[in-house]
């Protein structure tokens, strides 16, 4: 695990380093807080895919469960005037419901999980622009005691920053996420399955379940991310809320070392990769902000340059052991 | 025989065919009308009321679309306007240099005109809309108010290629520079602008993505600590600045300057966290486009003026006149 992560580990230090030299106000209390927070809010989406990437899945919908959770709550809330706990409650037994049905499509039916969800990228924010009518939504300035789960923040002491909520969030997430991975068996059947997923059928794991469980923990894990975004920013609009986040959340997980063909994964590498992205982000607004029109395209470099260092550290290692 | 049956037979259904789709084409003398907007917002709802007023007022068909992914499907729209061959159509360009082509197709076979954003390459018959170039000088102005010793200014909005975007802008950047008007001027966003009393620090541009425009309100607090007023371009734009400055308690201590009519932002004026607002007259672009198309389609020219632009001028909004403004505009949707 160590070795698979420290590739991608190296060019995290590296660039942070980098920005720390040429910028003074890179580490400043507020700016780590502001990083911190924003860390949170991508990693739950990044550590929910990296499930169904393990399986040798792919879940594209991540967008646009961003979007019907985002939406739908300020939807239901301040239009249709449901009370919180009601709102939250079926938001999430909805995308829950929505893991399911990929994963039961998928495994009963046989069909791509690439085509499955694609439609249900397309779908769900048709939906939501549907029922929203493509207005923009918000709070406004009720519900500030619901969006304490985003925006509230845990003082640490004397130190100048304070946690932010979706990092708590985070934190709890991947410990689960490394418990369920490293300490239950299921943890391992789900590796093994990745890994080849005939032999693990073999060997008498029930596959199918496992294979509906990963969609079920990232449509969840999406929804919940989607929860936070809109309280956090306090204005979605159906239209493009969330756009392209999957792709985010995928780059962050293959980053983090695991492979799209399955059967890999590491719960800190993945943080490791959400971080690297939101920092490359808020480097290219502080040191370059002339450049900001690059942004993709120096991320999508640095994704490469971690890839490959990646491979390089694998050989290495490869060759001397 | 048979064969020549079968013949005479396709003949008869294609002719069937032809003059029920000549017949459909022409049902009923309504005439039929198109206001495509450049996306999705709020303010495109105050004109779609608009435009739909006018539409019972004059007894013509009226369809506001409103393209969700850019420009791509705005051509789509546009398209599928001219072949279901309507009469006129009011358009929003959102690439008025490069969207010529889907414009002249839709001037050729159908009366085009332009609203909010102009596109004077295109064959369009004339634009509707504020000067957004002089709305931009009027944001200057409000900034200037808001900091009357001078200090540092950073600019929020959407994209830059559409052309209200820029021209407000540009407004905006001259007036605080104190420069002569020439609205065909250009600087670069990412660069710092000096001027004497006022140096624009940049102009961030978050592509729609609401969470980036927030991330970019809070790099730029941290990068310049002592930014003195913040500038939202596009409707949604204030909002967000507010609320990334209210989470970093920096509310009424950096100046805001909006534009447009989003509840939070007249509910910032309300409570002095936005110095003013520079808003345009959405429900008059619908009403006002609707009825010139209705007149033009009709045969009647003269209704276009000579310098092909009729405006519809921006008023600002500051703390003395939000209420009424407010009464007005929820009174206008019906609330």
């Amino acid at each position: 695990m160590m070795k698979k992560t420290l590739g991608i580990f190296v060019v995290f230090v590296l660039i942070c380093l980098l920005t720390a030299a040429l910028s003074d106000v890179f580490l400043r209390p507020q700016n780590v807080e502001n990083l911190i927070m924003r860390i949170g809010l991508y990693g739950i989406m990044a550590i929910g895919v990296s499930f169904v990437i393990m399986t040798g899945g792919i879940d594209l919908s991540l967008g646009s469960m961003v979007c019907l959770t985002g939406c739908g709550l300020p939807w239901l809330l301040v239009k249709v005037g449901w009370s919180p706990p009601w709102a939250l409650l079926v938001l999430l037994l909805v995308v829950l419901g929505l893991g399911w049905t990929h994963g039961w499509m998928i495994t009963r039916w046989h069909l791509q999980p690439f085509i499955v969800t694609l439609c249900g990228l397309l779908i769900y924010r048709g939906v939501m622009r549907g029922l929203a009518a493509d207005q923009s939504l918000g709070f406004g300035t009720a519900y500030d005691g619901l969006r304490w789960i985003a925006t509230g923040k845990i003082p640490l002491g004397s130190l100048p920053i304070a946690l932010p909520m979706p990092f708590v969030w985070l934190v709890i997430v991947a410990l689960l996420a490394f418990g369920f991975l490293r300490y239950t068996v299921w943890g391992q059947h789900l590796l093994a399955l990745g890994y080849n997923e005939e032999a693990a059928k073999n060997s008498g794991i029930r596959t199918n379940r496992l294979i509906v469980a990963s969609y079920m923990i990232c449509a969840f894990l999406a929804g919940f991310a989607g929860l936070l975004f809109s309280m956090d920013v306090n204005s979605a609009q159906p239209s493009d809320f969330g756009n392209f986040y999957e792709l985010y959340a995928i780059a962050a997980a293959v980053l983090g070392g695991c492979s799209l063909r399955g059967g890999q994964g590491a719960v800190l590498g993945v943080l490791i990769g959400t971080a690297l992205m939101q920092v490359l982000r808020n480097m290219i607004v502080l040191v370059f902000p002339a450049q900001q029109n690059m942004e993709f395209a120096i991320i999508g470099f640095v994704i490469l340059l971690g890839v490959l260092g990646d491979e390089w550290f694998k050989r290495y290692f490869a060759k001397r052991s | 025989m048979t064969q020549g049956f079968s013949r005479l037979v396709f003949w008869l259904v294609c002719g069937g065919l032809f003059t029920a789709c000549q017949k459909s084409s022409q049902t009923g003398d309504t005439q039929e009308f198109a206001f495509v907007t450049n996306g999705v917002a709020s303010f495109w709802d105050i004109a779609k009321v608009g435009a739909e007023k006018a539409g019972t007022d004059l007894g013509v068909k009226v369809s506001v679309l409103m393209p969700a992914s850019g420009v791509v499907d705005q051509k789509q729209m546009i398209e599928d306007m001219v072949i279901r061959g309507i009469d006129g159509m009011a358009v929003s360009p959102i690439d008025p240099e490069n969207q010529l082509e889907v414009l002249n197709k839709a001037a050729a076979s159908s009366k085009l005109i332009t609203v909010d954003a102009d596109a004077p390459k295109a064959k369009r018959l004339m634009y509707l809309g504020m000067d957004n170039y002089q709305a931009g000088r009027m944001a200057g102005q409000l900034v200037k108010e808001a900091l009357p010793q001078g200090g540092s200014i950073a600019i929020f909005v959407g994209r830059i290629e559409q052309d209200n975007a820029r021209l407000r802008r540009q407004g905006l950047i001259d007036e605080l520079l104190d420069r002569s008007a020439d609205a065909t001027r250009f600087d670069d966003p990412g660069t710092v602008i000096k001027g004497e009393r006022y140096t624009i620090l940049g102009t961030l541009l978050d592509q729609f993505d609401r969470a980036k425009a927030k991330t970019y309100v809070e790099d730029t607090l941290t990068r310049n600590p002592d930014v003195g007023c913040m500038v939202g371009l596009f409707a949604y734009n204030p909002p967000i600045i507010l609320e990334a400055l209210g989470r970093m308690n920096q509310l009424g201590k950096v100046k805001v300057v909006a534009f447009d009519e989003a509840d939070e932002t007249l509910e910032g004026v309300t409570a002095g966290h936005v110095h003013g607002t520079v808003v345009q007259n959405p429900y008059e672009y619908g009403y006002q486009s609707i009825k010139l198309l209705k007149s033009i389609a009709s045969g009647d020219q003269s209704v276009i003026p000579a310098s092909g632009f009729i405006d519809i001028p921006a008023r600002l909004i500051r703390r003395d006149n939000v209420e009424d403004y407010r009464k007005d505009l929820k009174a206008k949707l019906g609330q």
